[in-house]
């Protein structure tokens, strides 16, 4: 009786465990259908913009509003890198242009204006417009003139706005993009920090950092090769005294786009995990995650706690991008050390492979045979520390060598007729067909032209007075002589 | 009676000299044989050439002194007198008072003007404004060869002037160098107005090719544009695009033709 | 005396463009003295209706698909209207193929479409004035190669002194916000 209820409860238990699993999905907002909550309510809002990295405060609203965007095109001239001046296009004289930020379910009323200086026409596509060319057919403007149009949020997110005149790509690619955040109707939960990061890539006559006025280059753009990769449109946007501030045990939110034209973003913080990231800036959040990939004409929105004091640096993981083309921001994180959870650097040793063993005999042998003191036993010492590691990865540690490929050293008839021979064998090498001990060998051994007399020396005695052989020692000067009296072999050491 | 003499004489003194300034080019202009070309414009969705009849094109364009001595002989076109469906608020406002562009501006090629002020020079010329193709086919020449547009050298050269910005001063008109036709400030000085804005039937939205709307412009859609690679051109096409008729820039200009007349 | 220089000045006034003496506002359309022919060949300027509200318009009358619906749309649009009003407003149709629509290809059209000319015009005009009026209506329009026309379909509302009040792009049935602009 008691097993029977043990085993319902059992099933009961593991029953209960997969109806919860089941059910953990997340719910559907279920998009632009649930996303019209009705025509504006109260008095009309400017909207408040904001150039990058800054982000505007959250709308606060509760109900939907007709909001006022009012955005003005201009073309400048400003520096890219260090000496390296370029005319942008810009939504509100930034690259990436203003920060927009309006609720799902507002009615937003669009101005744009384009400059009297600009010298061409210039419109604007929302990604966060329901519409046909999400606003371009309507926004058409020529310079000195503005047009208006007006739609509904109607689906929350946080979408990229670029300009849309022919031709496209070089709009783009003087940098007319920005982001508009459509925040849901709950709001985005509160953080200590938000910030505005948008990626792009720009392509210049001239190379990378070339200094002076450079022009835009249709062809590399064609063929999608940039001269520069960049967040917030210039190199020194977010670094030195433009880094980006925040303090430890703050959360943190960047809202990253990439404009493009043509790159996808590998976005990493460098010391950091995205403790949340929304990929593709869609609805639902993932969790622990260390590079995330931004689409050209995408954005993300990346949250994370900081803990450790430091800089963090942010940068598109295609490397060459980050160090060569200046894809590179930086975080100063300010605060008490966390030993705890970061050390910093604990020791630094010196560090000697296992194979080569320990070199101790042969310092003692050299320092003897200076003094003219070499005894037999260092001789042996040192070339048994040399064996190991350079002789031994043929003929083995006991030097039974391997059969049929690397002839023995140990009791080998070969070497023990004529011991001298083997300084020739070392300095030399040796090919083709020899028979040891009543076996043939055809291999190749090479000249160990990295060793010198003394090693040889050493080597051999070691040799000779190992694993049974005869014994006998060969001294340095044995070695100079076969060195001098053989014509080297090409490659051979002289 | 010798009051009315001496206004007489003014009358006839004015006329003549309205003659004589109207019927004077700016200088003799480029003879441009016709031909059959490529052009970035369709005239009809499967043809992709059009023909250009041969005329003659003002050499330079019409600089803010010519525009002037106009201004003087047609006081209905001061800026100050301007119907604003002629010409919007920006229409010279770069010039020191509504007569004269002052020495500094005179030599520069004649800007804030819409395309109504333009037409109506040209045709007090005797003249008129070019038709697109007209424009284009003269625009496609280099210096050496009539037709350079698939020269990569010849299009970024291009492209590196609408890289930068607007500035207030605009080279002497007729300073650049003459094209293959002798024909100078072709590029890189300013956008310049053509006869046929009105018939630039290209959707807003540039993205839009092959637009599928075919009611929109009565039996066809937008004109979808040929050689997307030749960016200098479809820029030229989206800023006359951008524009309306009485529209003014400080970054368009114009020069005028004579030759056949032109289809509607 | 005083009439020869009353003579000349005239003269000097007519031969500039547009400079009349009774006032038109500054953004009249009746500034273009543009010169017309209509349906019966009589020779008509642009302001022929002046005094009136006008609905006005470009077409062809060899147009195959929108302008036979243009003279439908502007017909429903006067049903709309009370008799007065009806009465009082005025349409003119202008051709921009002035080379096709000779006042007796017009005189056609209005009679095949029973076209009560009492109150519509339909007229020609030389080629530069189409360019020009075109322009000013914001109507685009490009001949093909066959001798037909692209055109965008525009209906203009005009002020009795020829001020643009507002336009319509929508074909076949009336615009009401072209109904209400023009009243009861």
């Amino acid at each position: 009786m008691k097993n029977w209820i043990a085993i319902s409860a059992a099933l009961l238990l593991v029953a209960c465990g997969q109806q919860a699993a089941t059910t953990s999905a997340p719910a559907e907002t279920g998009g632009s259908r649930s996303g019209d909550f009705g025509p504006p309510q109260g008095e009309p809002v400017k909207a408040v913009l904001t150039s990058p990295p800054l982000v505007p405060p959250p709308t606060g609203r509760t109900a939907p509003a007709k909001v006022i965007v009012e955005l003005e095109v201009q073309e400048v001239e400003r520096e890219i890198a260090e000496g390296v001046k370029y005319t942008f296009w810009t939504f509100g004289g930034t690259v990436p242009g203003s920060f927009i930020r309006v609720r799902q379910g507002d009615t937003v009323e669009f101005h744009l204006k384009n400059h009297p200086g600009s010298k061409m026409p210039h419109n604007i596509d929302l990604h966060g417009v329901t519409g046909p060319g999400g606003g371009a057919a309507s926004s058409f403007t020529a310079p000195g003139h503005a047009t208006q149009f007006t739609f509904k949020a109607l689906n929350q997110g946080i979408y990229v706005y670029h300009c849309a005149t022919a031709p496209v790509g070089m709009h783009v690619a003087n940098g007319m993009y920005g982001l508009i955040l459509v925040e849901p109707p709950e709001g985005l939960a509160p953080v200590d920090h938000e910030f505005y990061v948008m990626q792009g890539d720009f392509y210049t006559v001239g190379k990378y950092r070339e200094k002076g006025v450079q022009a835009f280059d249709m062809q590399k753009a064609i063929d999608e090769n940039p001269t520069y990769v960049l967040f917030n449109g210039a190199e020194t946007a977010l670094t030195g005294p433009n880094s980006l501030k925040a303090k430890t045990g703050q959360r943190i939110r960047l809202f990253v786009g990439n404009g493009g034209p043509n790159l996808v973003s590998s976005f990493h913080v460098i010391g950091e995990i995205f403790d949340k990231v929304q990929p593709e800036g869609g609805t639902h959040p993932q969790e622990n995650v260390q590079t995330t990939l931004i689409p050209a004409g995408g954005a993300a929105i990346v949250e994370f706690h900081t803990e450790v004091p430091g800089n963090y640096i942010m940068v598109d993981h295609s490397i060459f991008r980050a160090f060569n083309k200046g894809a590179l921001a930086i975080m100063e994180v300010s605060g008490d050390a966390r030993a705890d959870i970061y050390s910093g650097k604990q020791a630094d040793e010196s560090y000697l492979s296992d194979k080569v063993g320990d070199l101790a005999p042969v310092a003692a042998a050299a320092e003897a045979k200076a003094a003219g003191k070499l005894t037999k036993e260092q001789q042996i010492a040192a070339g048994g520390a040399l064996f190991k590691g350079t002789c031994s990865v043929c003929h083995q540690d006991s030097g039974q060598g391997i059969p049929d490929v690397f002839p023995p050293l140990a009791k080998s008839d070969y070497l023990l007729k004529d011991p001298k021979h083997a300084i020739d064998v070392a300095l030399n090498g040796l090919t083709g067909k020899v028979t040891v001990n009543g076996k043939t060998y055809n291999s190749v051994m090479p000249p160990m032209s990295q060793l010198n007399d003394d090693e040889i020396a050493n080597i051999l005695t070691y040799v000779l007075n190992s694993w049974g052989n005869d014994g006998g020692a060969i001294s340095k000067e044995d070695v100079q002589k076969v060195r001098a009296n053989t014509k080297r072999a090409e490659g051979a050491a002289h | 009676m010798r009051h009315a003499a001496q206004v007489v004489c003014l009358v006839v003194a004015a006329a003549c000299a309205h003659t004589a300034w109207a019927a004077q080019p700016a200088a003799p202009r480029a003879a441009i044989p016709g031909g059959t070309f490529a052009t970035i414009l369709p005239p009809a969705e499967k043809l992709k050439e059009a023909t250009v009849r041969a005329f003659q094109m003002d050499r330079r364009t019409v600089s803010n002194a010519d525009f002037a001595r106009f201004v003087a002989d047609r006081p209905e076109w001061r800026r100050d007198r301007v119907a604003p469906i002629f010409a919007d608020a920006g229409y010279l406002r770069h010039w020191p008072n509504a007569t004269t562009p002052g020495e500094n501006l005179a030599a520069q090629p004649a800007t804030q003007v819409s395309w109504f002020a333009a037409k109506a020079y040209c045709e007090a010329r005797g003249a008129r404004l070019p038709t697109w193709y007209e424009w284009e086919f003269v625009a496609a020449a280099s210096a050496t060869v009539p037709d350079a547009r698939d020269d990569p050298q010849w299009r970024q050269a291009i492209l590196e002037w609408y890289a930068r910005p607007a500035s207030a001063t605009l080279p002497d008109s007729g300073s650049t160098a003459p094209n293959f036709y002798g024909v100078r400030d072709v590029h890189g000085v300013v956008w310049e107005w053509v006869l046929d804005l009105g018939s630039m039937m290209v959707s807003a939205d540039n993205r839009e090719q092959g637009d599928p709307d075919e009611k929109r412009f009565c039996g066809s859609g937008a004109l979808t544009m040929e050689q997307k690679d030749n960016y200098a051109m479809l820029m030229r096409i989206a800023t006359l695009s951008s524009m309306q008729a009485n529209y003014t820039s400080g970054t368009m200009g114009f020069r005028c033709v004579t030759g056949p007349e032109p289809r509607p | 005396m005083k009439r020869i220089l009353g003579i000349l000045l005239a003269l000097i006034g007519t031969a500039s463009l547009g400079a009349e003496p009774n006032a038109l506002p500054p953004d009249s359309l009746y500034q273009l003295q543009a010169a017309l022919t209509d349906q019966d060949g009589r020779a008509i300027r642009l302001d022929v209706h002046r005094g009136h509200p006008v609905l006005i318009t470009l077409f062809y009358s060899s147009c195959p698909a929108a302008c036979p619906l243009i003279i439908d749309t502007l017909r429903a649009t006067e049903k709309e209207l009370d008799p007065a009003t009806r009465a009082n407003l005025r349409v003119l149709m202008i051709s921009i193929d002035p080379g096709r629509d000779t006042a007796e290809a017009l005189h056609r059209l209005a009679e095949t479409r029973r076209v009560d000319t009492s109150r519509w015009t339909l007229a020609r005009a030389d080629s530069a004035d189409v360019r020009t009026l075109a322009a000013l209506l914001n109507v685009q329009y490009r001949q093909l190669p066959g001798g037909e026309f692209n055109h965008s379909s525009v209906i203009t509302l005009l002020s009795p002194q020829g001020v643009i009040q507002t336009s319509s792009t929508r074909l076949g049935t009336p615009d009401p916000a072209l109904v209400a602009k023009l009243g009861p």
